[in-house]
């Protein structure tokens, strides 16, 4: 079942960067740069696991190089009160200029670069395990950030209901001002959201780059963007998300599966991945308009 | 030794302009329900912001039993035992009562987590330690207001308050519930709460509060005690000038049916329980209609339906005979049915555009000339509703700056210039002070003389009581009750009905009306059958200012 297995290792970039998405989405910020703050943590990562042949600090120095820059997107929205959906904007066309740029000036070149020094992933293989069907797939053989993505939605889904900080989170997003009234800086919780976002987005680019040990511009192809849709999908919840991101890694999977043995167009192969997110946010306002209505019906009764 | 002892309080709004707070004293003994009465604008919500450490004081001093404190944000406040509940509810609507009391201040175990069962043991406690009746697992969105505001003292208790501060605690509240709230103030004063009311009812300052603090114009005018003032004297306190509201409703032979309606029904999208359930009512020439219930019983749904802005799935609507059933609320406007919502700030007026062109709005099209507007026309016609109105402001200002009460009466100047037959009130002076709510009452009894037919939609029952011919009761979407208006007609009667207490009305009302309704002639119809001699002289001093 190559298949699953490759839906896994495809599904966790977008885990992780809509686990962190997740988190401003609950304090009730629309975080579009999700894209621009991953790409970041690509390009960082893998400049500095090859500079430094170490592949803890390449991930470690992509991920704060990817929080520094939500620290600025945050400081602009939160303290000099940009309009979020611009300044997101912003940080976007940010990190896509500045990859290159810096790509230009570091290494010469504009397209891709290789980074043959990187430290590989290493791969967490069970073999006797891997051999169960289905289940050694989806647990064992990824390598070692796709088990960093689950650990962190294990931790976010107890972050989020089980403690006050979580509690607040929520609140903020429902009602700022309640948070306000009871002495609380709701912006603080939004700070820290943003802050976590750039924590899970760098974590989600790192595993972009650093799995193919070179950079190409805008790597990260709008994953962020269905990341955003991932979150939606998911109802807002940990659990959805695991299962909106596996279903987009199980299709996208299946498409490039595909592509060895049917007469596919490679044009709709690489379309694939955004046709399925347009027709899931189609079924997704359709399942809720749905629901709200059985909901209205409940109610009235 | 009192209790909150506020100083010479000034708050000065440099945007605005306004001095909110003015030298302000406040002094609360401890243990007394203890009321603030002013205007809109009076500075009462400001000074209990400072209070509660919402906004800073630009001088003064706050002593709390004696000793001089500093509060700069609610966090400090609530460290002091300084609680207030909002006039808006500050509550997360999908979290549970447990999780709101105690959020910002949460019961923990291993230092990080969420200890959900001493959440709802603590707040257990408090609802028990203070006689509420409410279930700590309980949504809050599943809640009536009533307890979602004990929910808001709960909380404030939780927090280990002894001054509670409610602002304008009963505007959300029904008749039952006032009383309810009453009890339980009364009880936590027994406790040894001092509690801190922020009203503009009078007559439930008078009956709940020991001592009363008047405002005005963002001065404190007079404390007094209760037992030693009467309303009469407090509104005067309040206004600065002698009682003007003593105007008179006189006397007045109703006309012929304008507006009628004919078992008018709308079903809920879901198709359960009708929104209006066959109502059937008319309204004359010459003669005010009150209509009143708590919100959610269909005073919304038949507000929107004689406007034409919700389609109704049986019955039918005539204006002077004429089927405008469904009809668009253009159509109804060039019939000569005004309306005055009581959404003013969003259906009522356009904030972000000029005085002026709210003003314009809907005689827009007499002032064109080849498709573009004749300015002059415009600033004449204008300028002349300003003065024959008396409002004070400039044609070009935004109507988003003006205040509440000019922005109503913008509103109504533009709906009574346009000399209609027929005019929908809707709580027009909610959330007004009392001279502009004076002034309303006015004008709508000036369209009355003048033989308009109106319908007074309004939550507040002094006021459908003090200005209504008859006055019609709604409860979950049926006519429950129409009534002469006598004189004879107490609040309490009618709001026995307004709460579905009683439903034994014996009469025209809902389903029965079919029965003594003309069907449709044009000039039959209505409940009209029953109206000798035209409607009862009746003073309206005692109409009770909102």
């Amino acid at each position: 079942m190559n298949v699953i297995h490759n839906a896994v290792a495809i599904m966790a970039p977008f885990l992780l960067a809509a686990i962190g998405g997740l988190f401003t989405e609950l304090t009730g910020m629309l975080n579009i740069a999700l894209e621009g703050l991953m790409l970041i943590g690509a390009f960082a990562s893998v400049v500095f696991a090859s500079a430094t042949g170490s592949l803890f600090l390449g991930v470690a120095l992509g991920i704060i190089s990817s929080v520094l820059v939500a620290y600025l997107f945050a400081f602009v929205s939160l303290r000099l009160k940009a309009n979020i959906f611009i300044s997101g904007l912003a940080t976007n066309l940010l990190a896509s200029g500045l990859t290159v740029v810096l790509a230009f000036k570091l290494f010469g070149s504009k397209g891709v670069i290789h980074f043959p020094g990187a430290p590989v992933l290493p791969l967490v293989s069970v073999p006797a395990l891997e051999r169960i069907p289905i289940l050694g797939d989806l647990f064992f053989g990824h390598n070692i950030l796709v088990y960093l993505g689950w650990i962190c939605l294990v931790l976010a889904a107890v972050v989020i209901y089980k403690t006050p900080f979580g509690l607040r989170i929520r609140a903020t997003g429902h009602d700022s001002s309640t948070v306000e009234s009871l002495g609380l800086n709701p912006q603080s919780y939004q700070l820290k959201a943003i802050l976590v976002s750039g924590f899970t987005c760098g974590a989600a680019g790192s595993m972009l780059t650093l799995n193919l040990q070179a950079f190409v511009p805008n790597i990260t192809a709008g994953r962020g963007w269905i990341a955003l849709v991932v979150i939606y999908l998911g109802n807002k919840t940990p659990l959805g998300i695991l299962i909106a991101s596996f279903v987009f890694g199980f299709a996208i999977s299946i498409s490039n599966y595909a592509q060895g043995f049917m007469e596919i167009p490679a044009d709709f192969i690489l379309a694939f991945p955004y046709i399925i997110t347009v027709v899931a946010m189609i079924g997704y306002s359709a399942v809720r308009h749905y629901r709200s209505q059985k909901l209205a019906m409940r109610r009235d009764r | 030794m009192p209790s909150v002892d506020m100083r010479e309080i000034c708050k000065y709004y440099p945007e605005s302009g306004v001095k909110a707070n003015d030298y302000v004293d406040l002094s609360v003994k401890k243990t007394e329900i203890h009321a603030i009465v002013g205007e809109n604008g009076a500075g009462k919500t400001t000074l209990m912001n400072i209070l509660y450490g919402l906004e800073r004081a630009d001088s003064g001093r706050i002593c709390l039993d004696g000793e001089e404190v500093v509060i700069r944000n609610p966090r400090d406040a609530v460290r002091l035992g300084i609680g207030m509940v909002h006039q808006h509810f500050k509550l997360i609507r999908p979290f549970t009562i447990a999780e709101n009391v105690t959020l910002a201040m949460e019961q923990r175990k291993y230092g990080v987590l969420l200890d959900r069962r001493e959440a709802w043991k603590a707040t257990e406690k408090v609802i028990a330690d203070f006689g509420f009746d409410l279930d700590p697992g309980a949504k809050i969105a599943d809640l009536t207001a009533g307890q979602m505001q004990q929910v808001e003292i709960v909380k404030i208790l939780y927090r280990h308050a002894d001054v509670l501060i409610l602002d304008e605690p009963t505007s959300v509240l029904a008749e039952q519930q006032i009383r309810t709230l009453f009890d339980t103030l009364k009880n936590l004063t027994c406790l040894g709460k001092t509690i801190i009311i922020i009203s503009h009812k009078l007559d439930e300052v008078m009956s709940i509060a020991d001592r009363v603090t008047v405002m005005r114009k963002g001065k404190s005018t007079a404390v007094r005690n209760t037992d030693e003032v009467d309303d009469k004297e407090l509104s005067r306190l309040m206004i600065g000038k002698g009682i003007t509201y003593g105007f008179k409703r006189d006397a007045s032979v109703p006309g012929e049916p304008v507006l009628a309606l004919y078992n008018v029904s709308v079903a809920e999208r879901t198709g359960h329980r009708p929104l209006l359930d066959n109502v059937s009512f008319s309204v004359r020439a010459g003669e005010i209609v009150g209509l009143t219930g708590v919100a959610g019983n269909g005073l919304e749904e038949l507000e929107e339906v004689v406007n034409g802005l919700r389609k109704v799935d049986s019955g039918r609507i005539e204006h002077r005979g004429l089927d405008v059933t469904n009809a668009s609320s253009y159509f109804l406007r060039e019939q000569g049915m005004a309306y005055v919502p009581s959404d003013r700030l969003r259906r009522g007026s356009s904030l972000s555009s000029s005085v002026l062109e709210n003003l314009i709005i809907t005689s827009r099209r007499s002032f064109l000339n080849r498709g573009f507007f004749r300015r002059k026309a415009m600033e004449k016609f204008g300028r002349e509703i300003l003065k024959h109105y008396s409002i004070d402001t400039d044609l070009y200002v935004p109507m988003g700056t003006l205040s509440g009460g000019s922005i109503q009466k913008i509103i109504l100047s533009r709906e009574l210039s346009a000399q209609s037959d027929f005019i929908m009130f809707s709580d027009p002076t909610w959330g007004l002070d009392v001279a502009s709510a004076e002034y309303i009452y006015s004008r709508i009894l000036e369209c009355r003389r003048s033989r308009a037919a109106i319908l007074l939609i309004s939550n507040d029952l002094d006021e459908v009581l003090g200005l209504s011919d008859r006055l019609m009761v709604m409860h979950r979407g049926k006519v429950v009750g129409v009534f002469e208006n006598d004189g004879t007609l107490s609040k309490e009667t009618i709001g026995e009905y307004i709460l579905g207490l009683r439903n034994d009305f014996k009469g025209d009302a809902g389903n029965d009306g079919q029965a003594t309704m003309g069907r449709g002639d044009g000039n039959g119809g209505g409940i009209d059958d029953n109206v000798v001699g035209g409607g009862s002289s009746r003073d309206c001093s005692d109409l009770s200012p909102e």
